[in-house]
């Protein structure tokens, strides 16, 4: 009798009621989540993947790019298909300067061809076509000819929107010499 | 039935894409395969957008178009609206036309790239609608992109 008076009871009881699950509750959350999720739901064909601190400009386009060999650009290097490539040097100019201001460009060791190709990236774009195109040749996947698959030759670039243009021409120079032919420009969609 | 929502919900959640990202394609610039003569004589249209350092300018190297220049806003970022008018202006006088050489300077950042891309590309549902006949069955059908195949011209490095 003494055991149902005491605090330490009421208390016991108390909270056994406060962790009840509530079922129909729980179900309109679930279901609400569920609508949201269904609505805003887009399959992708592409495993892109971003940098942090990365800040893409955003596009009225409404093409969405399916899977290609990818390079993303940040003010301070390269990063081709998941490995860092290239860094970037400060320049001159931005000693002591906010990481907003900074700018930085390529280090002449890295250039090629009057200061048009990037030597790092082209290795990269040269050595990843041979690999699909060794891929292509020992796949079952034939032309009307009997022929290997031809190399699609598609580079998808993502750049931060400080890069400069000086910049993209170079990566497409060398993407050109290295056998690519046409370049995805990436960018978030703008709504509305 | 919860078995069920908590499953789905775990898969639309694990296969949803959060990163929007849309693309602009661009091919890298072909040598012309059409006689030098024959362009000449022909004088395409060749429409090239030169983004300067405080304008735009809209020409043509046949001079098929009147040259026009736009200059840059207050904030010294090109007027992308101006551009895109301009540009609707001369898809309305050469329909059949797909093609713009963009000329951008070094210092232009990738911000003002696809900016102005999309302002040379796209038609947005606001723009007045265009027609263009269908060369097979002869009927008028509504133009779905400005100048969809946007070159570089200048990727050796001049300007």
């Amino acid at each position: 009798m003494a055991a149902y008076r005491s605090i330490r009871f009421r208390r016991g009881r108390r909270k056994h009621k406060e962790t009840e699950l509530q079922l129909t509750s729980m179900l309109d959350v679930l279901v609400i989540i569920l609508v949201f999720l269904l609505k805003s739901y887009s399959t992708s064909t592409n495993n892109f993947t971003t940098l942090p601190g990365l800040k893409l400009p955003l596009s009225a386009s409404q093409d969405i790019p399916p899977d290609s060999l990818h390079l993303i650009i940040t003010p301070e290097g390269m990063t081709f298909e998941n490995n860092r490539i290239v860094e970037f040097e400060l320049s001159a100019g931005s000693l002591g300067a906010s990481e907003e201001d900074a700018t930085y460009s390529l280090k002449a060791a890295d250039l090629a061809e009057d200061g048009r190709q990037i030597k790092p990236l082209y290795a990269a774009l040269t050595k990843a076509k041979d690999q699909a195109e060794l891929l292509r040749a020992k796949s079952k996947a034939r032309d009307a000819e009997g022929n290997p698959l031809p190399f699609d030759g598609i580079l998808a670039i993502q750049a931060d929107k400080r890069v400069h243009y000086d910049t993209i021409r170079k990566i497409m120079y060398t993407g050109a010499t290295a056998g690519f032919k046409t370049f995805r420009l990436l960018a978030m969609k703008r709504d509305g | 039935m919860l078995d069920a929502l908590v499953t789905l919900i775990g898969f639309l959640l694990f296969s949803m894409s959060f990163l929007a990202l849309v693309s602009v394609e661009t091919p890298m610039p072909q040598i012309s395969q059409e006689d030098v003569q024959k362009k000449i004589t022909e004088k395409p249209l060749q429409l090239t957008v030169s983004l300067r350092e405080k304008e735009t300018e809209i020409w043509s190297p046949f001079e098929r178009i009147k040259s026009q220049t736009i200059p840059h806003n207050d904030e010294g970022m090109p007027d992308t609206a101006g551009i895109h008018a301009a540009m609707i202006e001369i898809k309305r006088q050469f329909i059949q036309e797909n093609k713009v050489v963009f000329v951008p300077s070094a210092a232009t950042s990738y911000d003002i790239l696809i900016s102005v891309m999309d302002a040379l590309r796209v038609l947005e549902p606001t723009d007045p609608a265009l027609f263009k006949p269908n060369e097979q069955t002869g009927i008028d059908e509504p133009v779905k992109a400005l100048f969809p195949e946007v070159v570089f011209g200048n990727l050796l490095g001049e300007g």
